[in-house]
């Protein structure tokens, strides 16, 4: 244990002394603030834009209003689910809260009929007069003569949000008028909309449990789901992660020509845990600084929210579920040692980074293939595909995570388990043969072949 | 201590067809210094690194301080491999302290040892500095500090003077008589012959994985018809004086400041010996050599010129890593 902590130590502060490393551990964090300042600034430096619309009368001026104001509505409301969902406190009245932000459009008054009287308007050469000051036209709407067309004219053909905003408006005006034609009232389709009969969703329980906590389905109900996709996918980003620090740390040891002094020191299964412990290190390292980023976030948010803990307590509540804790552990334990000296193994074969940056292609191919399967089990976790899927030694510590907040089979869980340690077991013995001919005795990756045959002839034998 | 450190026992290494070590058995006796001697391709580095277990042995038995090796007969082993390794980026002193630590040193006694023996070899200066920084000289002095760090009571060195400067190469063999004069025993291979002939009670040579010769320098040039050369005045007759002695004197050639004459010396007699009985009997003696038999002459004569010859091939890139 003292070795394979020396070996952690030494291979640990060699990774964390980096100057890489400090790099890498500041630029999720940096570019999470600087993406969010840089939005922040963007959303707030975009210009008030004026537009006018020339029309007998305001017809389709009044609907571009009210499909901004719709708008506004929508993005209210979506907060009001979200906060609900999370079983956070919502205010009253939709119509009582004012918009989220700014509009960015604003209508003036023409101050032309025409096209030619707008052109000096439109072209930036005159200012019309509005609520944010004097400013050129941004956009004009004329509907043509024979109110076909409601032509858009404007200098920046590249920004078309008003001119979508313009469309949908007048679809929704033309509905309104189809049905109002057909003897209906404008709110009809609203109307029909709010009697349609409502599919709540609603958990099943035992009588008890339901007199107890209800049937509605609440945070606590999905945070199983949330967490055991989280852990997968936190997995597989930790192997993600660890490729090029175990295929270049490798390559180090190799061209160094260090292994013999270390073997004569160590053991070889010394080597590579200590190893690969540090690779876990420093990557968890990485994990845990984002981690408290995030929960510095989080934490001040909570201060903003004081009932962001509604949120917290059922997540933090499915993590402590020994159900899905403990075949957790087991498989993101067997699934990085056993990707981990894969890695590490074919890292010992390479000489030059240059031959190692070559393994790197396939080892990504490799591992999208885990990540596709967590997408399926993640969207349909009782598939077919993901059952059969989740008995493959490369996709199990993955599926078995996500697998576990749907109950699955305890002989199944048990026996995946127990086939994820044989495998890891199998990968063990022989990456470390393979670990000990490249770091060792100088073999390359065209022997692997030979080293695949020999060894299980052997085992065979 | 046990006894011999190292014994090896009918020990065979083969790579695929080739093999590299033929039935080798070796028996390192406590306390001694002996040479591993031959050129490259004999076969000495494969033997060190099976004898340490960092490479499996096909055939016979190894048995290090009395068992076969693991880490705890390692732990009072030190060991210079021939393709010299350090981290890069660690500085010099966390370079010895770390492999002290791997050896079993506390980390007080590791950095108090390294220290040490840095300021003992004049590095203390750049104890803190990395060993990338370092000329390839001082790194190769960093580990073999790191190798001597533990105090081991067997240093075994892969062709330790390579790539060492004259002055360095010094140092070294300052550092080995060191360790030996402290109680350990020393095993190194080397091809170049001086050093063991400098520094070895006994050598052991190898040529194309057989062992050819195990003993004592003495027993090696034992095997050479050791002589010396006497001048004498002009026609003086030597072989005609030196006979009733036992010795053979042969006239070679003349120089002009007398004559030239080549003695074979009488078994167990050494060239003062024949020196003393040519004055004794009254030769009027103007000039005398004994012979300087060196190990070369005596791999030579046992292996003959051309395999012999693989040695001053070894020896040329050692003299050209020395340059750069």
């Amino acid at each position: 244990m003292r070795n394979i902590l020396l070996i952690f130590r030494r291979d640990y502060l060699g990774y964390v002394k980096a100057w890489g490393f400090w790099l890498s551990l500041a630029a999720v964090p940096l570019f999470l603030i600087i993406g969010a300042l840089f939005m922040s600034f963007a959303n707030h430096s975009s210009p008030v834009r004026y537009y006018a619309v020339i029309e007998p009368n305001r017809t389709y001026a009044d609907a571009i209003d009210a499909e901004f104001a719709r708008g506004e509505k929508r993005d209210i409301e979506l907060a009001r689910d979200m906060a609900e969902g999370m079983n956070m406190p919502v205010a009253g009245d939709t119509a009582d809260i004012p918009p989220l932000t700014s509009r960015k459009f604003i209508e003036v008054p023409a101050p032309a009929d025409n096209l030619d009287g707008l052109r000096p308007f439109l072209m930036g050469e005159a200012t019309v007069s509005g609520p944010a000051g004097d400013r050129p036209l941004f956009a004009a709407f004329i509907l043509t003569p024979d109110r076909s067309e409601l032509e858009y004219w404007s200098d920046d053909v590249n920004m078309d949000t008003l001119r979508y905003t313009a469309e949908s408006a007048l679809r929704d005006l033309s509905r309104r008028t189809a049905l109002r034609k057909a003897g209906l009232s404008a709110d009809f389709v609203e109307k029909a909309e709010d009697a349609a009969v409502t599919v709540p969703a609603r958990r099943i329980r035992s009588v008890s449990e339901q007199e107890a906590a209800g049937g509605e389905v609440t945070l606590a109900d999905r945070a199983p789901v949330f967490v055991a996709g989280g852990l997968a996918y936190f997995l597989w980003l930790m192997i993600f992660s660890i490729i090029q620090y175990l295929l270049m740390g490798t390559i180090e040891e190799r061209s160094n020509k260090i292994f013999d002094t270390l073997l004569t020191s160590v053991r070889m299964p010394e080597l590579l845990a200590g190893k690969l412990l540090a690779v876990f290190a420093v990557t968890s390292t990485m994990m845990l600084s984002w981690g408290l980023f995030a929960v510095g976030g989080s934490a001040f948010a909570a201060s903003q929210v004081p009932e962001a803990s509604n949120v917290i307590a059922p997540l933090l509540a499915a993590i402590a579920n020994p159900g899905i804790l403990l075949p957790a552990m087991v498989s993101f334990i067997l699934g990085y040692i056993m990707y981990g000296v894969i890695f590490m193994a074919l890292g010992s074969l390479c000489d030059t980074i240059q031959e190692a940056q070559t393994l790197l292609s396939p080892m990504m191919i490799l591992l999208m293939l885990p990540m596709f399967a967590i997408m399926l089990a993640f969207k349909d976790p009782g598939s077919p595909v993901v059952d059969m899927a989740s008995w493959i030694p490369v996709f199990t510590p993955f599926l078995l995570i996500l697998r576990m907040p749907h109950d699955p089979p305890v002989w199944e869980v048990v026996a995946q388990m127990l086939l994820m340690l044989a495998t890891t077991l199998l990968v063990l013995w022989f990456a470390t043969k393979v670990y000990r001919a490249g770091a060792v005795n100088g073999a390359g990756i065209g022997d692997l072949g030979k080293m695949v045959r020999s060894g299980f002839r052997k085992k065979a034998a | 201590m046990t006894g011999s450190p190292l014994v090896l026992t009918d020990v065979t290494k083969r790579f695929g067809a080739f093999t590299a070590v033929h039935r080798l058995s070796l028996d390192v006796p406590e306390g001694g210094i002996i040479g591993f001697l031959g050129p490259n391709g004999a076969g000495k580095s494969t033997s060190l690194r099976m004898s340490l277990g960092v490479m499996p042995a096909d055939e016979g038995t190894i048995r290090l301080f009395g068992r076969a090796p693991d880490i705890g007969s390692l732990r009072r082993v030190g060991f210079l491999p021939e393709e010299r390794g350090l981290y890069k980026k660690m500085t010099a002193r966390d370079t010895i302290t770390h492999f002290a630590r791997l050896k079993g040193l506390s980390a007080a006694d590791a950095r108090a040892r390294s220290v040490e023996l840095m300021d003992a070899t004049g590095l203390a200066e750049f104890k803190n500095t990395r060993i990338s920084k370092l000329s390839k000289g001082m790194a190769q002095k960093v580990q073999i500090l790191s190798t001597l760090a533990h105090r081991p009571d067997f240093l075994i060195l892969d062709e330790p003077f390579s790539g060492l400067d004259p002055v360095n190469q010094q140092v070294l063999e300052d550092l080995i008589r060191a360790e030996h004069a402290r109680g350990a025993t020393i095993l190194f291979s080397t091809h170049v012959m001086e050093h063991a002939e400098r520094l070895c009670d006994r050598i052991v040579m190898m040529a194309r994985g057989r062992k050819v010769f195990d003993g004592t320098l003495d027993q090696a040039f034992a095997r050479l018809g050791q002589g010396a050369s006497l001048s004498v005045e002009d026609g003086y007759d030597l072989a005609a004086a030196l006979a009733p002695k036992g010795f053979e004197a042969h006239r070679t050639q003349s120089k002009g400041h007398g004559d030239a004459w080549r003695i074979t010396l009488a078994p167990g007699a050494g060239a003062q010996d024949a020196l003393r009985a040519a004055i004794e009997a009254g030769a009027p003696v103007t000039g005398f050599a004994p012979d300087e038999a060196r190990l070369r002459d005596v791999f030579v004569s046992l292996v003959g010129e051309a395999e012999a010859a693989d040695l001053d091939r070894a020896d040329a890139p050692a003299d050209m890593e020395a340059v750069s």
